[in-house]
């Protein structure tokens, strides 16, 4: 039984080719039926995520590969042709150490990306729940969980926010600690204005106020938001109250001057106040910035922070690899002795068989002995197997080449002529 | 120098050293190891100022080393408790140099001094714990406050590093700020009340210290300047809005004179207070 990961990524298929590749659109559910119905392979998982597709099998033969590679085209109309190029497939332990990559977010678009973990636990449930899964597929993927989970306890190669607002966020929190009782101020009521009030609300902001020149565009906005739309003359009144003020305005020159910042801090008795200035021209005059208890950041500065995290992640990924290196070199032993196990038990068999039968071909001869010296015999022949067998198993199951295994295996089975042969893995679970 | 009175500071020194390295590289491990060799250190303080209350048969809070033992015994507990509430660690580096500093003093001089007729009063006990209560207060205000102007620092100036991935956010160490020093002034006023009552009773005494006891001497001075400070500090974030970097400040500038008041003052300036 083998191990396979085939599939096309972001990395290895263009955009247009991975729209078209989707399992997730009708659920991933009749991808395994068809599978199944196919029998493509013993056990199969579909992870589908917007920026891979990718199916983990475990099967007999070679060629299930390739059934594999050509089930993704047809499944999706695709004609092979055209998606032939692009699909990577992954083999035995390179497939462990694929998945391993992807559950601990090594092989994302952003790496470090905190969804994958759940979206490779979401697709093995699912594939546990259609029976596809077994023995293999089962270790494989419990062991992708704890790598997932160690190297987000253990590394920072998810720390740090790496979207620009996440790091509005991140910093906001890191002024205010609680969102509950914060409110917030939106100025513009754009695409933009809209993205960043969702994000906002998504956290539990307290009050969200919008406004903008035109009442009516902000106060549609307050609607789908569950804000409060205010009017643009009365902005100062809603800068007095609030934590948070977004400025996302079309305006070309300033909305918030250091005077008109100035005089709401006054107001507000100085409680700090976060200025976020994601429009571009700037809404804010740089020197609000300088204002006491005022913290202003722009687009620019929010990109910086995002940059630092992300060559910060960077440098993580050295230790993020040691980590699933260990587990594939774990999880490759453990196929290894599965691998091998077959060929051990019949050596096994194959040996006490011949002591067994050399026990009774002198039966006659030892008649004459009193029991317990018969009883000697038969310990000593037990203990002289069992130490000849002691190295060649051990050696046999730490093997850590899977060639020189299956080499070692065969050499056995010939020289022994055992012929029970592989069995199927399944039985030994 | 026995080892008993050598173990409180060679721990608080351990502890110190631990924070530190949790500080710069936080692992839970760590922080647990640290935290676990402070409670040791309190609990070899304790034991040692336990031994002393035995052995004399009376508090040991006679003389300036002896309050300054006090003080970093009731700093250590008070942190400790903050620590385990909270389960911050951060402060734990600042506090805990502070112990191990301050902890040299008892350390050189573990003597217990004898205790002067003068001081055979209840209310001279409760006055030095409430004084010395109120300064561990003050001490863990003072650290609040310092981080808080640093994490305000970095995140004013955008460039955001050390101290913004290891403290808790501006607001929560600016309330636990606040909380610490309402906490020290009601301590301060109380021990400063007693203190009071105590020197009225013994005005009578031959004693040049009890002659010496009056807002003159600069132990007294200190203390009552500390209290304004500290009453400042409440009323200027009540009704002014000093909270934030104001408040931290502010805490700093108040715990300056505290402890220019329980060191230098304490040991060679104070004629009243000089036991």
């Amino acid at each position: 039984m083998r191990l396979f990961a085939v599939g096309i990524s972001h990395r290895s298929a263009p955009v247009e080719l991975r729209e078209c590749v989707d399992f997730a659109r009708q659920g991933v559910e009749p991808a395994l039926a068809a599978l199944a119905e196919r029998k493509a392979a013993h056990e199969v998982v579909v992870l589908s995520t917007c920026n891979r597709a990718e199916i983990y099998a475990a099967a007999d033969s070679d060629g299930a590969s390739d059934r594999l590679g050509r089930f993704i085209g047809e499944y999706h109309g695709i004609p092979w042709e055209r998606l032939a190029p692009h699909v990577v497939v992954y083999r035995g332990q390179e497939a462990a150490d694929h998945l391993f990559r992807v559950a601990a977010g090594l092989d994302s678009l952003v790496v470090g990306e905190p969804q994958i973990l759940g979206q490779v636990k979401e697709a093995y449930a699912k594939a546990s729940g259609a029976k596809a899964t077994g023995a293999l597929t089962n270790r494989l993927f419990t062991t992708a969980f704890s790598v997932g989970k160690r190297v987000r306890t253990e590394t920072g190669l998810g720390e740090g926010a790496v979207s620009v607002s996440y790091a509005a966020i991140a910093l906001a929190k890191k002024i205010f600690g609680d969102f509950k009782k914060l409110n917030v101020l939106i100025l513009g009521a754009g695409e933009m204005a809209k993205l960043t009030g969702e994000h906002l609300r998504a956290q539990g902001v307290h009050q969200l106020t919008i406004s903008s020149r035109t009442f009516e565009t902000a106060d549609t906005l307050a609607g789908s938001l569950g804000g409060t739309a205010v009017r643009w003359t009365s902005v100062d009144e809603a800068l007095a109250t609030a934590d948070i003020v977004v400025t996302a305005t079309g305006a070309t020159e300033a909305v918030l001057t250091r005077g008109r910042v100035e005089e709401a801090m006054r107001r507000r008795r100085d409680r700090p106040l976060f200025v976020i200035d994601i429009a571009v021209p700037r809404d804010v005059e740089a020197e609000v910035g300088r204002l006491d208890q005022v913290f202003l950041y722009n687009i620019d500065d929010l990109q910086a922070i995002v940059n630092e995290n992300l060559s910060r992640r960077a440098s993580e990924v050295q230790r993020a690899d040691g980590i699933v290196r260990e587990e594939v070199a774990r999880f490759a032993a453990w196929m290894q002795s599965r691998e091998v196990l077959p060929t051990v038990i019949a050596l096994r068999t194959r040996f006490e068989a011949i002591r067994q039968s050399e026990l009774k071909r002198l039966e006659p001869k030892m008649a004459a002995l009193p029991p317990d010296a018969r009883a000697r015999v038969d310990e000593i022949t037990h203990l002289i197997v069992e130490k000849l067998l002691l190295t060649p198993t051990e050696q046999l199951k730490s093997t850590g080449d899977e060639a020189l295994a299956v080499a070692y295996a065969d050499a056995l089975n010939r020289l022994f002529s055992l012929t029970s042969g592989r069995r199927e893995p399944e039985a030994d679970e | 120098m026995t080892f008993t009175s050598l173990l409180p500071l060679v721990l608080y020194v351990a502890a110190a050293a631990a924070y530190f390295v949790h500080f710069s590289r936080p692992d839970p491990r760590g922080g647990r190891l640290a935290t676990a060799l402070l409670g040791g250190a309190v609990l070899a303080h304790t034991f040692l100022i336990g031994m002393q209350t035995v052995e004399a048969g009376y508090a040991p809070l006679v003389g300036t080393t002896a309050a300054v033992s006090a003080f970093v015994w009731l700093l250590g507990l008070a942190y400790l408790y903050v620590e385990l509430t909270t389960d911050e660690r951060a402060m734990g580096v600042f506090v805990t140099v502070l112990l191990a500093a301050l902890m040299i003093l008892p350390a050189l001089n573990p003597e217990t001094e004898a205790r002067p007729a003068l001081l055979r009063s209840p209310l001279f006990t409760v006055h030095v714990l409430a004084m010395l209560f109120a300064y561990a207060s003050f001490a863990l205000a003072f650290v609040l406050g310092i981080t808080y102007v640093l994490l305000f620092k970095e995140i004013k100036a955008k460039h955001l590093g050390f101290f913004y991935t290891r403290l808790p956010s501006l607001q929560t160490l600016d309330k636990m700020n606040g909380r610490a020093i309402i906490v020290g002034w009601v301590f301060l006023s109380a021990g400063l009340l007693i203190g009071g009552v105590w020197a009225s009773q013994i005005g009578g005494s031959t004693d040049p210290r009890a002659q010496a006891m009056g807002i003159a001497d600069p132990k007294i001075l200190f203390a009552l300047l500390s209290w304004g400070t500290y009453t400042f500090a409440l009323f200027a974030r009540r009704t002014i809005g000093w909270s934030g970097r104001r408040a931290a400040w502010l805490s700093a500038i108040a715990f300056v004179i505290v402890l220019l008041n329980l060191v230098p003052v304490g040991y060679f300036l104070t004629r009243s207070h000089n036991f």
